[in-house]
């Protein structure tokens, strides 16, 4: 069975290039705007094996998401990857701290780097 | 008359410091908006210049179907393009940060600098084998001085000039890094036999958004940010940085850094 990411990023261009990329890759994607949509998603029966989150959203931001994530027993485990393009280092600090496998800026990485470090992290 | 007068400039001067205050608080507050303007629109930036390079390399990759040779070349070149505007936008980034940075905001730990400095050389060395550069360290024999500094700060220093020796280098050149332990300090140069900087140019090097025209003339992309951003951040050090320089024979870069002494 193929391996579920929810992708939260509220750039409809740019979530669309990353889900055609992990879609091509054999993922199941799930897509999110906004944290309202992104916890129908996290709280649906559905298993999600990873999240890539994007730090800058409306209303309630990145960071805010992963902490409520890391709070919750059943979604603790989760593996979180924050790709966003916010690069200083207090919120690379501040984004480990709440828990994550991997902080990727965007900029810094093509859609395939950021597919092998998905793969490395959950496998296919 | 002669007493009320003096009388009134006494008072004009009284008032001085208070419109003084006045004033520096208008201009801080200009400057948060400033800073906060130029880093949500280079975050803007950011996130367009990150759809453009996965398309372009969707593009090259094949996945959109396969491309003539011309169309590989062009796209390439785009490639490229686009990687210099993220590097130019980052830079733009850190010097907006660094600029506003009080000295409180900077984390000085004691740091191993000869392993910073040969981490940094490492991520350049594709860069420079690409063009026949040989980077060579010379560091101390013995212990391994530890400095008071900040690490990622201090990295960008360095950083910014190892790419800079690399940038301006002749092909088939050599880079030597000098470390030299002085009493207090520790003093650190890159030295290249590259275009070197013009007359002009040695007076305003530091400036920002300063290029010289022999870099111009090489055709390297710059921002003319690197070396105002490096400068404040040595100074933060409580550090020097300065070069000696000749226009078509090299530069050699300077800086200091105190060295530990088990004050944070």
């Amino acid at each position: 069975m193929a391996k579920t990411i929810l992708i939260v990023e509220d750039d409809n261009f740019l979530q669309g290039l990353e889900a055609t990329k992990l879609k091509k890759e054999g993922y199941e994607i799930l897509t999110a705007s906004n944290s309202v949509e992104a916890f129908k998603h996290i709280e649906s029966p559905t298993k999600i094996d990873l999240i890539l989150l994007d730090l800058l959203l409306p209303e309630v931001d990145g960071f805010m998401i992963l902490e409520k994530i890391r709070d919750n027993k059943n979604y603790v485990t989760i593996p979180v990857i924050v790709f966003s393009n916010l690069s200083e280092e207090k919120d690379i600090k501040r984004a480990t701290k709440l828990g994550i496998s991997e902080f990727m800026v965007k900029s810094n990485f093509t859609l395939d780097e950021l597919a092998k470090k998905v793969k490395d992290l959950i496998g296919v | 008359m002669i007493l009320k007068k003096r009388k009134s400039s006494f008072k004009a001067k009284k008032k001085e410091p208070e419109n003084l205050k006045e004033e520096n608080k208008k201009l801080k507050k200009l400057n948060a908006v400033k800073t906060d303007l130029v880093s949500i629109s280079a975050h803007q930036i950011r996130t367009s210049l990150s759809a453009l390079k996965w398309i372009i390399k969707m593009f090259l990759d094949g996945d959109l179907g396969k491309l003539t040779p011309e169309q590989d070349t062009l796209l390439r070149k785009a490639f490229q393009g686009n990687e210099r505007a993220i590097n130019i936008v980052s830079e733009l980034l850190l010097a907006n940060k660094t600029e506003n940075l009080e000295e409180k905001a900077y984390d000085f730990v004691k740091l191993d600098i000869i392993d910073t400095i040969e981490s940094c050389i490492f991520d350049f060395t594709g860069e420079a084998r690409s063009q026949d550069i040989e980077i060579i360290f010379l560091k101390p024999n013995g212990k391994e001085p530890f400095v008071r500094a900040d690490k990622e700060k201090i990295r960008v220093v360095f950083q910014n000039l190892l790419e800079n020796a690399i940038k301006y280098s002749n092909q088939h050149s050599k880079i030597f890094i000098i470390l030299k332990e002085n009493k207090d300090e520790v003093e650190i140069s890159v030295k290249d036999s590259g275009i070197g900087i013009s007359a002009e140019g040695q007076k305003r090097i530091f400036e920002k958004f300063y290029r010289d025209l022999t870099a111009q003339k090489k055709e390297v992309v710059g921002s003319g940010i690197g070396l105002f951003t490096s400068k404040q951040i040595v100074e933060k050090h409580s550090g020097k940085i300065w070069f000696e320089s000749k226009e078509g024979e090299g530069t050699t870069f300077f800086f200091t850094i105190p060295i530990y002494k088990g004050n944070k």
